[in-house]
């Protein structure tokens, strides 16, 4: 079945990747017309239409998994896309993710009844002493639509609360988020206090903020560095492969 | 421009935020340099420094006692207005930043921004006024006096909340236009009080930055607003936007403020040509990999390649972290001086 949204067609021009292009061409071009309306519903950050959207498919008879990874995910995949080089920002973005939270809405319920079991348990939190939580609310977004369990420790988070959320939930991924070059350090020391607890060897430490850079994520001892949502998922994902 | 003759810490700051000659590249903190180090020796510490104007005026002193920087702030994060506001405030302790609970907004949109008539009388408001009183009076004119004053995009952060502040700015753009013209009125307001106290320049940070907004964003939201400060407002102004920024430079040079403090995400050769004269630079020294990580060696490298590119005035990228060791501060008033002699003995 081809692209037959045309919205969605120009949307692709976007993605200057070919390779990346072609990935998601051929996601949308399996997807029927209605996942590819919200879509783009989706990338356009109209949430009504794509809660409207979404509660239709479900009366059609179209499973929530496939409504979640043929329209929702699908398209946050383009925005993701869009984000990363600096098509669109973070206000666009935050309008994209509210549709999506209007779609899942719907979807989340029932995913949840269907007992499936979660690809692995995420830990996130924005580092001590800092409060922003935009781009870590992004991540944690993607990675629930991905099939994770997150448990989220909100802003401000200390060390010995990221180590209490990895031993209560066994978790074994834990995301760290920081938006200022003053709280960065923090994840150096949240680090430490897993050493000094001896937990190091089984948590992969995952970091994240606007400031951040793969050299600083090394330097603090980080497992991983994500520059987007997109990367948190993969890195999320490969560390639990 | 180079000028032979030694010249005072202010007129060299001054000089340089004019375009005027000076007889060595300034190094300034238009943001803030206190660390632990320097308020355990002065005995000055967060949060109280943020809040008493006799600590927050000592602990911005030792920026140009010990750390030999020509110019002092005593305004060292990007609260106070917000807190006379009314915002809910974390004050932490001395390791950490005194923050606003953003997630808990008081305001809701425009109609709801008022200034307090008590103000300029708020404790932390006052305390930025007083210290600058102060300085002014153990100091002379010795050496250049930065206050700050807070642009209305980044008050609308705290005040209506950052994913609330943005989504409005999509969903109702007339709306975002009203509520920033109500904050800039405070930004004049605090802007004035302390050019009243006595300071010599303004740092206006105003946070539309690269990693949340973009170069358009900046255009059609802030340009005009921005021009309006350099008119209202009788001083050198920094505008210091954090992150990456080169897409919105040109118009930033287009603004008639002194100079931008840049952020290392930008190379200093690249901003030079993104500004092309139109407007001074302040900075880009890295924070967290090369203040924070590194050795006065490495600092002093950064310092170079500013000074190579023409920068105008050297500085950190923005506040410091606050476990930052001060030899690594000390070393780019020190790098500046190699520099500079270096220079004159070619």
């Amino acid at each position: 079945m081809p692209i037959v949204n045309e919205s969605l067609e120009k949307e692709l021009q976007y993605v200057s990747d070919l390779k990346e292009q072609a990935h998601i061409r051929a996601l949308w071009t399996k997807a029927d017309p209605l996942m590819q309306e919200i879509s783009v519903s989706l990338i356009q950050g109209k949430n009504e239409v794509v809660s409207d959207l979404t509660e239709a498919a479900l009366e059609k008879g179209f499973s929530a998994n496939t409504i979640l990874d043929d329209g929702l995910i699908a398209g946050m995949a383009i925005v993701g896309v869009k984000f990363r080089d600096n098509i669109i920002f973070v206000p666009e973005v935050l309008v994209a993710a509210r549709a999506m939270k209007a779609g899942m809405a719907h979807i989340e319920p029932i995913l949840s009844e269907s007992g499936i079991e979660p690809l692995g348990t995420v830990i996130m939190g924005t580092v001590k002493g800092d409060l922003h939580d935009i781009g870590k609310n992004l991540c944690i977004m993607m990675l629930r639509g991905a099939g994770f369990s997150v448990i989220d420790l909100g802003v401000d988070t200390s060390p010995e609360e990221f180590i209490e959320a990895i031993e209560d939930n066994e978790a074994n991924v834990v995301g760290m988020s920081a938006l200022l070059t003053t709280t960065m350090p923090n994840m150096g020391k949240t680090i430490q206090a897993f050493e000094e607890v001896e937990m190091r060897d089984i948590v992969k430490v995952m970091v994240g903020g606007a400031p951040l850079t793969q050299e600083f994520a090394d330097d603090m001892g980080a497992d991983g560095y994500g520059k987007d949502a997109i990367s948190c998922v993969d890195l999320a994902k490969s560390f639990y492969s | 421009m180079q000028k032979k003759t030694q010249m005072t810490s202010r007129e060299r700051v001054l000089n340089a935020l004019s375009g005027k000659p000076v007889d060595r590249t300034p190094v300034a903190n238009p943001t803030s340099v206190a660390t632990v180090e320097l308020m355990d020796l002065v005995g000055a510490s967060f949060p109280e420094a943020c809040r008493d104007p006799e600590l927050a005026a000592r602990l911005a002193s030792t920026g140009y006692t010990e750390l030999g920087f020509d110019s002092i702030s005593p305004y060292f994060s990007i609260i106070q207005e917000s807190s006379a506001l009314g915002c809910e405030m974390q004050w932490e302790e001395k390791d950490n930043w005194p923050t606003v609970r953003m997630y808990n907004p008081i305001w809701k949109d425009s109609s709801d921004v008022k200034i307090p008539s008590d103000f300029l009388k708020h404790r932390e408001v006052k305390a930025i006024t007083e210290s600058i009183k102060m300085i002014r009076e153990e100091f002379g004119d010795e050496v250049a006096i930065i206050g700050k004053t807070m642009g209305p995009w980044t008050l609308a952060y705290h005040v209506f909340g950052v994913e609330s502040f943005l989504l409005g700015s999509v969903d109702n753009p007339e709306e975002t236009f009203k509520a920033l013209e109500k904050l800039t009125e405070i930004s004049i307001l605090f802007g004035q009080a302390q050019i009243d106290a006595g300071a010599d320049v303004l740092t206006f940070p105003d946070h539309a930055t690269g990693d949340l907004v973009s170069g358009e964003y900046y255009k059609r939201f802030l340009q005009d607003i921005h021009t309006d400060m350099v008119e209202k407002l009788p001083v050198p102004i920094i505008l210091h936007i954090c992150g990456r920024t080169v897409d919105r430079m040109p118009y930033i040079a287009q603004t008639g403020m002194a100079s931008f403090h840049f952020d290392s995400k930008n190379e200093p050769n690249e901003a030079m040509g993104a500004v092309d004269g139109g407007i001074g630079l302040v900075g880009n020294i890295n924070n967290p990999e090369t203040l924070y990580a590194k050795d006065p060696e490495d600092v002093k490298e950064e310092v170079f390649k500013c000074l190579d590119a023409g920068v105008q005035m050297i500085a950190p990228e923005c506040a410091v972290p606050l476990a930052t060791k001060a030899q690594n501060l000390i070393a780019i008033p020190e790098a500046v001086k190699d520099w500079t002699n270096s220079k004159s003995n070619d």
